[in-house]
C-alpha cells in the first residue's frame, strides 16, 4: 500500500499530540493539523491529504460540517471519526455525510491502524472495480449475444452519465450485490425484444411473457457472467445478482441512482437496439467501525 | 426454507417510519399475487442476496411519494417528484430493507441488500417468482405495497 498522508483535526492540542505521535510510529505521513472549520480548509487544500481524523467537537462548528467541507475540496478524501462520543444519531449522521469509518477515544494504536488500513484498502479496491467493471460488462454483452445469436453487436454511444432514464419500452432491471452494491439495467423496445425472442427461441413469441422472459434470462446471463469474470479478477468483490425484475409499460422512468460508476452503452444488434447502464456505489461495506 | 417474512418487514417500518416524522403505521391488510404486479405509480425495487434470494418491490402512488418525501425533507413542499424527492424515496426503502436486513439476522437469517432503483410513470412490474406476498402498510393515511419476490436459494 502506497503512504496514507493524513491531517488530524482536533481542538485538543494534547490530542493532536497524542495523535501525531500514534500516526507517525506506525508509518503514517501526519502532513497537517487544525482546529477550526478554516483552518480544516485551508490545511486540507494545501496538503491535499488522502485521510482525515476528524474530532466531533469543535469550537464553532462540528465534525459532520467539517467534513463536508473537505468533500466539497475533493470528495475522494477518507474522513474517520475520531472521537470521545459515540451513539446511534452520530453514527447515522456520519453515514449520511459519507464518513468512511469510527474509532472511539482513547484510541489504541493497533485498533486506529487497522481502521485506516481498512478504509484506504477499501478505497484501493473500489478505484480497481472501477477501472474493470465496464470493459466486463461489455465482454460479457457480447458473449452471451454472440454465443446465442452468433451475431455481434455493436456498441456505441458509451458514456459515464448518471441521469434519469426513460424506457423504450421494456426494463430490466438486476440488483447487484457483493463487497460493492449496485445495479444493471437492460433497456429496449418490445420490437427488439419480440425480435431477439424469435431467434432465441426459432418461432413467434406466444405472448408478452413469454418474451420479457427471453429478455430476462439473457440480462442474468450478461450480468451473472460479467460478476463470475470481475470475481475472477479479485475475490474480494464477491459479486453476486438478485433475480431480474423486469418492467414494462407505456412510460417508466428509472430514476438517477446514487450510485458512484455508471457506465452506459447502447447495443446495436441485428434485432434492434437494446440499452445497458451499470453502476456500483461505495455503499454499506464501506463504513467501517473499531468499538 | 420457509421463512416468515411478515414481521420483520412490520418490525422494519414501526422502527423507520417514526424517525421520518411517519408515526402512524399499521398493517393494512395482506394477499398472494401473481408475478404480475401494477405499478400505482413509483415502484422502488431493492435486490436481496444470502440465504434468500429475490427482490422487494415498494409500490406507492405519485401522490402519497410526494408526501412521504415532503414529511422526510421536514415538510418543504413537495409539488413535482423531482430528483430530491426521489432520492429521499429510494433512501426511505434503502433504510426500510436495512432494517428488515437486521431483523432477519436476529433469526440467523444473512441477508444483503442491493441499491435500490425507483421507476416511476404508467408500467406493470414482472417479478423473478410466480408466488408474490404483498403486504399493504398504512402510514398516516398512505399507502405504501411491499411486494415481496423470493426463491430458495440455490447458491
Amino acid at each position: 500500500m502506497k503512504n496514507v498522508n493524513i491531517v488530524i483535526v482536533d481542538d485538543s492540542p494534547f490530542q493532536i499530540a497524542l495523535l501525531r505521535d500514534l500516526l507517525t510510529e506506525n508509518g503514517f505521513n501526519v502532513v497537517g493539523e487544525a482546529s477550526s472549520l478554516e483552518e480544516t480548509i485551508e490545511v486540507v487544500t494545501d496538503t491535499k491529504p488522502d485521510l482525515v481524523t476528524m474530532d466531533m467537537t469543535i469550537p464553532g462548528t462540528d465534525g459532520f460540517e467539517c467534513t463536508e467541507a473537505i468533500h466539497k475540496i475533493n470528495s475522494n478524501i477518507k474522513v474517520i471519526i475520531v472521537s470521545s462520543m459515540m451513539d446511534d444519531e452520530i453514527v447515522r449522521k456520519a453515514k449520511k455525510t459519507h464518513v468512511s469509518g469510527y474509532a472511539q477515544k482513547p484510541v489504541e494504536a493497533e485498533e486506529l491502524t487497522l481502521l485506516i488500513n481498512r478504509v484506504m484498502a477499501d478505497e484501493e479496491s473500489f478505484l480497481e472495480l472501477e477501472g474493470l467493471y465496464s470493459a466486463i460488462f461489455k465482454e460479457s454483452l457480447l458473449n452471451v449475444f454472440n454465443k446465442l445469436t452468433k451475431t455481434s453487436p455493436e456498441i456505441t454511444n458509451e458514456n459515464n452519465i448518471n441521469v434519469e432514464k426513460h424506457s423504450a419500452g421494456i426494463s430490466i432491471i438486476m440488483g447487484i450485490i457483493g463487497k460493492y452494491s449496485g445495479r444493471m439495467i437492460v433497456d429496449m423496445s418490445f420490437e427488439s425484444a419480440q425480435n431477439i425472442a424469435k431467434v432465441l427461441i426459432k418461432r413467434e413469441p406466444k405472448n408478452n411473457e413469454e418474451t420479457l422472459n427471453v429478455m430476462s434470462e439473457i440480462s442474468n446471463m450478461i450480468a451473472g457472467n460479467a460478476c463470475s469474470m470481475i470475481n475472477k479478477k479479485n475475490k474480494i468483490f464477491g459479486l453476486r445478482v438478485a433475480p431480474p425484475t423486469t418492467f414494462h409499460g407505456e412510460s417508466i422512468s428509472i430514476s438517477k441512482a446514487e450510485l458512484e460508476a455508471i457506465y452506459a452503452a447502447n447495443a446495436k444488434t441485428q434485432f434492434g437496439d437494446l440499452s445497458i447502464s451499470i453502476g456500483f456505489g461505495r455503499g454499506e461495506g464501506e463504513w467501517m467501525s473499531i468499538i | 426454507m420457509d421463512v416468515n417474512y411478515i414481521n420483520p418487514i412490520l418490525n422494519s417500518f414501526a422502527s423507520v417510519m417514526p424517525q421520518l416524522g411517519l408515526t402512524n403505521v399499521e398493517k393494512k391488510g395482506m394477499r398472494l399475487k401473481g408475478r404480475f404486479i401494477e405499478s400505482p405509480g413509483v415502484m422502488i425495487i431493492v435486490g436481496i442476496i444470502g440465504d434468500i434470494r429475490g427482490n422487494v418491490i415498494y409500490g406507492l402512488s405519485l401522490n402519497d411519494a410526494k408526501k412521504i418525501a415532503s414529511t422526510m425533507m421536514m415538510g418543504m413542499p413537495v409539488d413535482n417528484f423531482d430528483e430530491l424527492a426521489q432520492s429521499a424515496i429510494s433512501e426511505l426503502t434503502n433504510m426500510l430493507t436495512a432494517n428488515v436486513a437486521t431483523n432477519f439476522s436476529n433469526d440467523n437469517i444473512n441477508i444483503n441488500i442491493s441499491t435500490p432503483t425507483l421507476v416511476h410513470g404508467e408500467f406493470t412490474a414482472n417479478a423473478s417468482s410466480d408466488k408474490v406476498v404483498c403486504i399493504e402498510m398504512g402510514v398516516n393515511e398512505m399507502v405504501i405495497e411491499v411486494n415481496i419476490s423470493m426463491e430458495k436459494n440455490t447458491l
